[in-house]
């Protein structure tokens, strides 16, 4: 009875209006039944049942509730508005993944060309040390360049979609297909989480292994380090964008001021933290040339951005103000 | 067929009287409404659940679940209250002075 759902739809989820719905589907059934019964075939039963229901402002008067103003009305998604969400999301997650990567590419390709000036040049002129730092920088920028107009291209294509933030309205049938394709995707899901997992985990074993054959190839083991958890970062953001979209899909409509507003806070904290982390990451590299033990300030802030959200999300259950 | 309009005062009259026989649940007083004009008038699902809900609210029927036999579904039955009985008769005496003061002004033309 997916006719039914959809005049309720405009109407407050109050259990005054969820018991006549219930009224009106049993009266409605037993029409259909009967008309069924009399011979009528699915199509012409279905088709007397809806020409009889009437209107539902005639309920809406009754029961004294204001019809919804247009500008309180959510949007009620349609199945291709929904298509283009995921598939937007998607590409999204694959533009800003592939973006991210290509960061950390470029910083490993800035390390690893200073390092190899400067073990090979040692001998040489000092001015082919410094060509590799500037070849190296010239590298790093272009490549985050690359990446900081992908961020933009996939965040302007995801802006048509900031309607969907303010709330929406899921047919009760589309939401079951969501579920269902949201259920079967859950274990590439899982799969790809867990190398990228693995992948990060594994990432400093470069750097162990290279400083262990010679410290001075310590730099290129940071490298490889950059590269290896880029790829798993890669699979955290794109996988991550697909699982978002159905998340999103599913349960945003019930997602509250307050959680509206944890996000924004927990946001903000990480667009200041993580800038931070890598001004100190190139600086420390820059000036003292410890690109063999910096590093970790990636992983340390990553941690504490985490704890210092899921701190923030306890504290902000514990004492709702 | 009649419009529904020119019926609108006198939909909760139709009910009670299908309810003064004894208790009932929706679908089966529509379908006796529709049988007792002989089709000239069906009245739509959300006209007559708005009446039960409107006559509840005023106290002239009741409801109650019933659980059907064969089927094993729940029902909501209703039956007319004494509140319902008075305004049933009520109704009847402003329907029987209505329609002497509509006749004033029809004629065969």
């Amino acid at each position: 009875m997916v006719y039914l759902e959809n005049m309720f739809v405009s109407l407050p989820k109050t259990p005054e209006v969820e018991h006549l719905k219930q009224e009106l589907l049993s009266g409605m059934e037993d029409k259909y039944l009967e008309l069924k019964r009399e011979g009528k075939s699915e199509n012409e039963a279905i088709g007397i049942v809806i020409s009889e229901f009437g209107n539902i402002e005639e309920l809406t008067a009754e029961l004294g509730i204001q019809p919804v103003s247009p500008e309180e009305t959510v949007p009620v998604l349609t199945e291709e508005e929904i298509y283009a969400y995921t598939t937007a999301k998607r590409n999204a997650g694959f533009w800003i993944g592939l973006g991210v990567l290509l960061c950390a590419s470029g910083v490993a390709f800035l390390i690893f060309m200073d390092a190899l000036f400067e073990n090979y040049a040692i001998s040489a002129a000092n001015r082919s040390v410094e060509t590799g730092a500037v070849m190296g920088l010239i590298g790093m920028f272009v490549l985050i360049a690359i990446a900081v107009s992908m961020f933009i291209y996939s965040g302007m294509k995801l802006e048509r979609f900031n309607y969907m933030e303010k709330g929406f309205q899921l047919p009760y049938t589309l939401k079951m297909s969501i579920q269902h394709s949201g259920e079967s995707f859950a274990l590439t899901y899982r799969i790809a989480i867990i190398t990228g997992v693995c992948l990060c985990i594994l990432s400093p074993v470069f750097i162990f292994a290279a400083s262990s054959i010679n410290d001075n190839y310590a730099s290129y083991g940071v490298s490889a380090f950059m590269v290896m958890a880029g790829v798993g970062v890669f699979l955290f953001v794109y996988y991550g964008n697909i699982q978002g979209a159905y998340t999103n899909l599913l349960e945003k409509h019930q997602l509250t001021v307050e959680k509206k507003q944890e996000v924004k806070v927990v946001r903000a904290v990480e667009a200041i933290v993580w800038p931070l982390a890598t001004a100190i990451f190139l600086f420390t590299g820059f000036v003292y040339q410890r690109w063999d033990i910096n590093w970790a300030i990636f992983p340390i802030t990553g941690i504490l951005s985490g704890s210092f959200s899921n701190v923030y999300h306890i504290m902000k259950s514990k004492n709702p103000s | 067929m009649i419009s529904s309009d020119v019926i609108r005062g006198y939909n909760d009259t139709l009910i009670l009287y299908m309810l003064l026989e004894g208790e009932s649940y929706g679908y089966e007083i529509s379908k006796n409404i529709r049988q007792l004009t002989e089709e000239k008038y069906v009245m739509k699902e959300t006209t007559l659940y708005s009446a039960f809900t409107r006559l509840e609210k005023n106290g002239y029927i009741e409801s109650f679940y019933l659980d059907e036999n064969s089927l094993g579904k729940r029902r909501t039955y209703y039956r007319i209250t004494p509140p319902g009985l008075d305004y049933y008769r009520e109704k009847c005496e402003e329907w029987k002075v209505t329609q002497e003061v509509v006749n004033l002004f029809i004629r065969e033309l």
